[in-house]
């Protein structure tokens, strides 16, 4: 029997960008009827299978409205992970992203594993901000980076995919499940547990 | 919180509950045939309407086995007057068998020189978890087998089987009966077998571990049942077809002292929830709108409802009982034998009769309970003893059982003659019906929402059942119908998920019982658990002064209640061991829930009142005040609002459950209906939009409701949840939804006209930051020093009598300073005229100046036997009662 961790998951980024959209988008399709639902899309839970072990995500939405910034520190304490969204037709959210990434680094739990989503992937047309420029940025802090789009269900598994094997796993065995997605970095990282 | 997880739980393992219905229903199938009848006709007189309704019922369960005639059976009443059941047997010898801690080799050395079929439970430290080990006979190769027990959520079973049990008892107690996936019954051993009554199986269990080398096992016993007539005896043990010419001749009127040596304080009534589940489920159409009450009204205003549960058991009337295992195997059995009538009132004949409304089979069920209480009624006296006959036979493939139950089934005919086979295996059938259903009600489960889950699938996959502790809870009905609306199902899933709800409650029930022990062994002075709760509770409800803050305050509340759970889960204070009862990864979650009902429960007035001081004082009130008002005068376009809104009368229905939130003592259980409050939130929000709303949306619409409710108590009260829910549960929807509704207050305690659309203080951002800190390191692992800080002393004056107060004595401070601290408390003048004494086996000691009160307390309550002391902060001269004792006994006890 495979153990069960959880692992509390915060999700950051603008307004607007698509922060629950993506989370909606991976709780949802091939949506568990045997998983009781949670409430509603601000907390949702998933619970994905890695290696030897299931990866319940427990993934805490956050508003991105400036004045609920000072708010953030109590939602992304605890966690193993952040996702942290911009959307790639909005240069002013990647500089948001940038500014989270910074406040993690000073306040946030030691070792979380940062994963940035380019959301609106679909929308490559009217693009703003370079696939490179995010590549770049998420190398330079040893981010996961994928551009995702929840609207088409693209890479939205690749991302928590991503965030699982980031994930060291409770005993010292390989994880037997490496890369065959287009992902960014993928150096190990050593994350506390979450609770 | 515990109750939305549960419904997941229960959800996700719905395959498995159906299943393991599936297995209940065929157990209950084979139970039919393996059945031995007896005389009913005592018991036909008495519920003549119910007995082919509840058949009804059993063959719903089970419409595979409808072409097995079924049959009447024990009543019970034999096991009630010479002999005690299986499950008694093992309720009372626990401290021979269940050896937890015992290793590898321990067990080998005791089993080797046991004869096969000689079992020991115990913790495998190889396979980290319960294990069976089991005695084989010298023809397996091995002496010894170990079979791994499974624990899940609810049950115990063993590897392999698909029969579950709720606790540990009644997994063994089957497997004594049936040897499902082992290779033979287990058998015990001869001493406990045998013995008659529970005081020589107290005997035995004082034994402990040194039973199985001291001369009370393996010396063979005199034989059996001395005080039973012999014939009779030989009549039964001899011939079946005696009892099937003359079903009558075994009855006969009970001596008094038979019933006396196994009855205890009246009898109960007892329905399995199981069956009554079942029950209800072909009458759900009548009995819906009972799913809408509360469990504990018990109905006095419905024609339908059930007559008042019968007297609570003996456990509350038997203070003098030093002995806890006693008190409740003593309350046990009157429930034992009632579930077996009720098993038997279940199988009794299969005429198709319309289904009587519940309350008939309800009076007829205490029309049986009044029947074994009053003890005039004649009784069936049972022709032949099983247990001593499987007993003294040694071999190990030696099963009565099945040989009897084989003969049942081949005799097993049509109800004409289905008397011929009631003897056989009477013993092996009551403990059968105990043991298949694990779902029996239970005996110290006065709160066990007997009725009130009828028909409510989510009231008992939700938290419902456990509001029931929570006697100031108001409008529950209310909540239910919402909620119930809530959760729209096709209707084949309702049914089954009823079905499961069935079973799922009828596993709670040792949960509730292990809480509801604990909630009694806290009232129990005699006990140290239950002096460091009343130590502690009365410590803070008389040292108002003693916390800086708040947060402080409910801090130490929250550290004691971890502590004395890690206390609990380490002594041997509870009997039976919480292992037991309890499957390893509930045990704490069940502790929580325990530690809330004896600490939260009392304080919690208290608790409220100082909370309401310390923001009266630090003025925050005030200012939250001012901002609600503040902010309830903007739009919802202000707060950042673009989402539906909560109209009026959805904002009093919030309120409604702010209110209700505000009665219950539980952290889990308000954070509970404050996930109703969001869910209500969100509906409003997606029904009138169709689409799914992240955090960017709910946060504005949370602050605007909060606003909108304009209840300062909310502050405490989601302070109360934050500092004192089970720091387990904060990362999942609850703390979720907490850490939102703490933000909201937040943004409106700061919300102020200049800077609406700013930045909250930094004040505030440094209050979560601490707030997190605090509750993600204070895990450490509690010594039992830090309970034993507390000591209560009594001041005894002359006119005035006595009055108490518990006071903060470290371990290391002398009687000397206590008295210093006495004079102080109880503002005495003269302290020189004063001195600490103890007051214990009716004799009073002055302590010596340079004793340690502390240490004094730890020596009496390290006795074996528990003794009744006090410390007395009195005059030295005077006593009350005119009498002065000497002090002579003051070194043995300082010293010791």
């Amino acid at each position: 029997m495979m153990a069960i961790r959880e692992l509390k998951v915060c999700l950051l980024g603008d307004t607007g960008v698509g922060k629950s959209s993506i989370v909606c988008r991976f709780v949802q399709d091939h949506f568990d009827h045997n998983i009781s639902p949670t409430i509603g899309a601000s907390f949702m839970t998933k619970t994905v299978p890695c290696g030897n072990e299931l990866h319940k995500f427990l993934i805490w939405d956050t508003a991105g409205q400036e004045r609920f910034h000072s708010l953030a520190p109590m939602y992304y304490r605890g966690s193993a992970a952040a996702v942290i969204v911009y959307d790639i037709t909005k240069q002013d959210s990647f500089n948001t992203l940038k500014k989270w990434v910074k406040e993690l680094k000073e306040h946030g739990p030691e070792n979380i594993v940062m994963a940035i989503a380019g959301n609106k992937c679909d929308l490559s047309d009217i693009r703003e901000v370079p696939m490179k420029d995010a590549k770049e940025y998420a190398e330079s802090i040893g981010a996961v980076v994928v551009e995702t789009s929840a609207k088409c269900a693209i890479n939205i598994e690749e991302l928590f995919q991503g965030i699982s094997r980031q994930i060291p796993p409770l005993d010292h065995h390989e994880n037997g499940n490496n890369g065959t997605i287009r992902l960014g970095n993928q150096t190990p990282q050593t994350i506390r547990r979450c609770c | 919180m515990a109750s939305l997880t549960m419904a997941a739980r229960c959800q996700d393992k719905r395959g498995s509950f159906f299943k393991l219905i599936d297995t209940i229903a065929s157990e209950i199938g084979e139970l039919k045939q393996e059945m031995v009848q007896t005389d009913v006709s005592l018991e036909d007189g008495l519920e003549p309407t119910e007995i082919p309704s509840m058949v009804k019922d059993m063959d719903n369960v089970c419409p595979e086995k409808k072409d097995l005639k079924s049959c009447p059976r024990d009543s019970g009443y034999d096991s009630l007057s010479n002999r005690l059941s299986i499950l008694d047997r093992l309720l009372h010898t626990h401290p021979i068998w269940l050896q937890l801690s015992l290793s590898d080799e321990e067990v080998a050395g005791i089993l080797q020189s046991q004869p096969p079929g000689i079992f020991l439970v115990r913790k495998s430290s190889k396979m980290q978890k319960k294990v069976l080990s089991l005695r084989l006979p010298s023809e397996f190769g091995s002496y010894l087998k170990e079979f791994a027990i499974k624990e899940s959520t609810y049950t115990f079973s063993l590897e392999g089987s698909g029969i579950s049990f709720a606790d540990l008892f009644r997994l063994i107690a089957f497997y004594c009966i049936s040897r499902d996936v082992l290779p033979f019954t287990l058998k015990l051993p001869h001493a406990i077998s045998t013995a008659k009554t529970e005081a020589e199986l107290e005997d035995l269990a004082q034994l402990g571990l040194n039973f199985w080398n001291s001369p009370a096992d393996n010396k063979p016993l005199n034989p059996p049942a001395p005080h039973r007539p012999l014939p009779s005896d030989g009549v039964c043990r001899a011939s079946r077809q005696l009892c099937l010419i003359n079903g009558v001749h075994s009855i006969r009127t009970r001596r008094p002292s038979e019933l006396e040596c196994s009855q205890t304080n009246g009898a109960l009534c007892f329905i399995n929830p199981l069956f009554l589940k079942v029950h209800s489920q072909d009458l759900s159409g009548s009995l819906k709108r009972q799913s809408t009450r509360t469990p504990e009204v018990n109905g006095t205003e419905s024609p339908r409802s059930p007559p008042p549960r019968p007297p609570p058991p003996s456990i509350n009337s038997l203070p003098t009982s030093p002995q806890l295992s006693r008190t409740e195997t003593q309350a046990s059995m009157p429930e034992t034998v009632n579930h077996n009538k009720h098993g038997n009132v279940d199988l009794l004949g299969k005429k198709p009769t319309p289904i009587p409304p519940p309350r008939l089979k309800k009076q007829a069920s205490s029309l049986e309970g009044e029947g074994s209480n009053a003890k005039t009624l004649p009784v069936i006296r049972p022709c032949l003893s099983q247990e001593p006959t499987s007993g003294t036979a040694g071999s190990p493939g030696d099963a009565p059982p099945e040989q009897n139950l084989a003969a049942c089934k081949k005799t097993l005919p049509t109800s004409s003659d289905s008397q011929l086979q009631w003897n056989g295996g009477r013993q092996r059938l009551s403990d059968m019906s105990i043991s298949t259903s694990s779902s029996d009600s239970l005996e110290f489960d006065r709160s066990m929402p007997l009725f009130g889950y009828e028909g409510d699938t989510n009231s008992s996959l939700e938290d419902y059942e456990g509001e029931s502790d929570q006697e100031s809870m108001a409008p529950p009905i209310k909540s239910k119908k919402k909620r119930s609306s809530s959760f729209v199902l096709p209707k084949i899933v309702k049914s089954q998920l009823r079905k499961v709800s069935g079973v799922f409650s009828s596993f709670m029930t040792p949960e509730k019982r292990m809480i509801k022990k604990i909630a009694e062994l806290s009232q129990d002075k005699r006990t140290y658990f239950g002096c460091l709760v009343q130590d502690y509770v009365s410590f803070l409800q008389e040292n108002k002064e003693c916390h800086v803050s708040s947060t402080d305050m409910l801090q130490t509340i929250r550290q004691f209640m971890t502590q004395v759970k890690n206390y609990l889960s380490q002594s041997s204070e509870l009997d039976p061991p919480i292992e037991s009862l309890i499957p390893e990864d509930q045990i704490d979650i069940v502790l929580e829930k325990a530690m809330h009902k004896c600490i939260l429960k009392p304080l919690k007035s208290h608790v409220e009142a100082m909370l309401k001081d310390f923001h009266t004082a630090d003025g925050s009130w005030k200012q939250l005040k001012e901002n609600l008002q503040l902010v309830r005068q903007r739009s919802p376009q202000d707060l950042g609002v673009f989402a539906p809104t909560p109209d009026f009368v959805d904002v009093e229905k919030i309120k409604v459950k702010f209110m209700t939130m505000q009665k219950m003592y539980s952290p889990e259980k308000k954070v509970m209906l404050l996930l109703r409050v969001c869910k209500l939130i969100y509906t409003v929000m997606e029904n009138n939009s169709g689409r799914m709303y992240g955090a960017d949306d709910f946060l504005p619409v949370l602050t605007y409701v909060i606003a909108q409710c304009d209840m300062l108590e909310l502050d405490t009260e989601i302070e109360y949840m934050m500092e004192l829910l089970d720091p387990s549960l904060l990362h999942g929807e609850g703390g979720y939804y907490l850490t939102s509704a703490y933000g909201a207050l937040s943004l409106i305690k700061n919300f102020q006209e200049e800077q609406a659309a700013r930045l909250l203080s930094s004040e505030t951002r440094d209050t979560l930051r601490q707030w997190h800190k605090r509750r993600t390191t204070n895990r450490t692992i509690p010594s039992v020093d830090d309970f034993q800080n507390y000591l209560r002393v009594a001041f005894q004056e002359v006119n005035s009598g006595c009055t108490g107060k518990t006071l903060l004595v470290r371990p290391y401070i002398t009687t000397e300073d206590v008295c210093q601290l006495c004079a102080e408390k109880f503002k005495v003048e003269d302290p020189e005229e004063y001195s600490l004494f103890l007051f214990v086996d009716e004799t009073w000691q002055q302590l010596a100046e340079d004793t340690y009160p502390q240490k004094i307390k730890a020596e009496l309550h390290s006795r074996p036997q528990p003794h009744v002391f006090h410390f007395v902060y009195k005059r030295i001269k005077s006593d009350p009662y005119g009498v002065i004792f000497p002090n002579n006994e003051e070194e043995n006890v300082s010293t010791s």
